[in-house]
């Protein structure tokens, strides 16, 4: 494989964004996300390989060591922003469907929540392995999320809540997402959600990491 | 013993004769006065009102003034989303707009909402001597975020300098808000630092404990107890938390209270938490809220834990489920009992009782919460104790205490479902209420007679 395809991964995995930034340490002064993407396109390497040999394997990496306790959201969103240099020469050869997409993930947090660290960093590892992304932004109501799905039929639903008292609004969300459209597939999260608040509320899938979801929307998407 | 008294010796680990029991009552305390959390968070008037109807009703050891995070925020120029059935949101976050940290001074205290818990704050230590006020600040870190957004958690690879510049700032705030609650007349300074939760214990101890040790000092020295709230998942930090110097660390649901316990007792740090705020209290039935809350008590135990909601209470907490958790704190008895049908349940291994009976004597089984400590046990022990002394050798009798495994066997094998009853030769004869010795002896009588 391209050496420099490895590079970008690890780019990725440690969150050098490019070469003026001074982390990690251990990069210092060298080539980031930023330039090698560059290069690579520059050197006839196909987009769609560059995201998956590259980009995806270096997010896999960091979603293991983040649900393995090992880094933690700081890191998290040092290995997004290289990320999301690195997708910047990319996304305009997305956009003319050069690459195939896995399926739609509609995302946001709940309504009466202002909190998207969480989910900026799902819909961001989301987008990073093959989905397109329909990101809601912060406080969506259940009427947006309905109205997305009526545009996506075939979409899945992330929804996000950092706070105890916004948990409430989740489950009116998915009761009422589930009332209209009975099979649609909803995946929650955030810092206070657990199994146990998912079962509960009906919701279809809770993950304590941004990993779980991934395998979650591909193992449906797969199954569909 | 008075609520302060108790808490107080709690965080200073020593043992109590009940779990002190601190609701922590927000926005839901505007829901039990009928008002909107953007009503309730604005005026002293509705928090001490709300303060007092959560007083009233759930029997508490300690109170906060209220719970919201965004105060400190407000004050320096973050713009808040009101919300009727939420604490206010911060969506505007200077430092990274264009405000330079030079330019960022420590407010006034009569600047934003400040002065409104601050004259709460008096009002409602005027009205509750006894009960421990806990002032709740916003923790530096957290701060730091409601200032910077996202960029907190970048600044530390990105410009660690600046960074430990910006929690020297919100430090000082800190120490200026504990020192105005310490003076208004809190007992307790909390300081609530949940995002702390998203970082690792490295970071923590670079960019956190220098700052918040500092800030447990000061509220040590200024003569108040302190305790320092996280929520989410902060199990890789409980250890640096505890290291830090505060009199009790406080936790929610993700983090096993055993866990928190084990560490806590180790470092001398008392420990509180962690009941299930949504899928319990907010979702669950009263009894789930007392199977929870005794559940809390039993792993707590009864040096160093004070029993808590995991933290602010969802403003629709249905009333009953904390009132429920109040009455099963301050009954002894109701403990025992739903100990004991707890254990009824498939986990306990029944006692073989063969060997227990007697062909010519009257076997007695009185079951217990602990006649040593629980009166309506001790009567009923008396009575069986005078009632058997003319028999002799003719009766035999026990008691077993539920406080131990041997008892809590013996109620399930025996079917025993109230505390305390006695059970003759494997009946049960006397539920609850102590019968006069004449009665027992009566019953005795019978048996003794059915053996001859």
């Amino acid at each position: 494989m391209n050496d420099k395809l490895s590079t970008l991964a690890a780019c990725i995995e440690f969150g050098k964004i490019n070469k003026a930034a001074p982390y990690p340490p251990q990069m210092k002064g060298q080539d980031g996300a930023d330039e090698i993407t560059k290069q690579l396109l520059d050197e006839g390497v196909a987009p769609g390989d560059i995201l998956s040999d590259a980009l995806i394997k270096g997010m896999e990496k960091v979603g293991e060591k983040f649900s393995k306790n090992q880094i933690f959201v700081p890191q998290m969103l040092m290995s997004a922003k290289a990320m999301q240099f690195a997708m910047n020469h990319l996304k305009p050869f997305f956009a003319t469907g050069e690459a195939d997409r896995r399926g739609t993930f509609v995302v946001g947090t709940v309504e009466g929540d202002l909190h998207d660290i969480g989910k900026n960093i799902v819909a961001m590892m989301v987008e990073g392995n093959g989905y397109e992304v329909i990101d809601l932004g912060v406080d969506v109501k259940a009427e947006q999320f309905v109205a997305e799905i009526e545009k996506n039929p075939n979409c899945f639903i992330g929804l996000s809540a950092l706070l105890t008292t916004t948990m409430a609004n989740m489950e009116k969300i998915v009761s009422e997402i589930k009332g209209k459209y009975p099979e649609q597939n909803i995946c929650i999260g955030g810092a206070p959600v657990t199994q146990d608040f998912c079962d509960k509320i009906g919701a279809d899938s809770y993950n304590p990491d941004p990993q779980g979801v991934v395998k979650f929307l591909n193992s449906v998407a797969v199954a569909s | 013993m008075k609520g302060l008294e108790l808490v107080a010796k709690a965080m200073k680990m020593e043992e109590v004769e009940r779990i002190p029991w601190i609701p922590f009552v927000g926005c839901h305390a505007g829901e039990l006065i009928g008002t909107t959390a953007t009503e309730y968070l604005k005026s002293t008037d509705l928090i001490v009102k709300g303060a007092k109807a959560a007083v009233e009703k759930y029997n508490p050891d300690g109170i906060p003034v209220t719970f919201d995070l965004q105060i400190e925020a407000e004050a320096l120029g973050c713009k808040l989303n009101w919300e009727d059935d939420n604490p206010p949101a911060v969506i505007s976050h200077p430092l990274s707009e264009g405000t330079k940290l030079e330019d960022l001074k420590v407010p006034c205290s009569c600047k934003a909402r400040i002065p409104v818990v601050m004259e709460a704050t008096r009002r409602l230590k005027d009205e509750y001597p006894d009960l421990a006020i806990y002032g709740l600040i916003t923790g530096p870190f957290t701060l730091a975020l409601h200032l910077m957004g996202t960029d907190v958690f970048m600044k530390m690879f990105e410009d660690p300098d600046y960074l430990h510049s910006v929690m020297k700032f919100c430090t000082d705030v800190s120490k200026f808000m504990a020192g105005n609650y310490i003076e208004s007349g809190a007992d307790v300074v909390a300081v609530v630092d949940p995002m702390t939760s998203q970082i690792d214990p490295m970071s923590f101890e670079t960019f956190v404990s220098p700052y918040v040790t500092d800030l447990f000092d000061f509220i040590r020295d200024a003569g108040a107890l302190s305790s320092f709230f996280v929520c989410g998942n902060a199990e890789q930090n409980i250890e640096v938390m505890c290291d830090c110097k505060p009199d009790n660390v406080s936790i929610d649901e993700n983090i096993p209270l055993d866990f928190v316990k084990k560490i806590a007792l180790e470092k001398g740090v008392s420990f509180g938490g962690n009941m299930k705020l949504t899928v319990v209290l907010l979702m669950g039935t009263t009894e789930d809220s007392q199977r929870d809350a005794l559940e809390c008590m039993d792993i707590g135990g009864k040096k160093g834990f004070l029993l808590a909601p995991g933290c602010d209470l969802p403003m629709a907490t249905p009333a009953e489920n904390l009132e429920a958790v109040a009455e099963l704190v301050h009954n002894e008895l109701l403990q025992g009992e739903l100990r004991a049908s707890e254990a009824k349940g498939s986990s306990v291994e029944k006692l073989d009782l063969a060997g227990h009976w007697d062909d010519s004597k009257v076997v007695i089984d009185v079951i217990t919460l602990d006649s040593s400590s629980c009166a309506p046990c001790q009567y009923m022990v008396k009575a069986v104790e005078i009632a058997a002394e003319k028999y002799g050798d003719n009766v035999v009798w026990k008691e077993h205490r539920i406080k131990e495994k041997e008892g809590v066997q013996m109620m399930a094998t025996l079917g025993v479902q109230n505390i305390p009853t006695i059970v003759m030769d494997g009946e049960l004869e006397f539920i609850s209420q102590i019968p006069p010795v004449e009665k027992i002896q009566d019953r005795i009588d019978v048996y003794l007679k059915n053996k001859n």
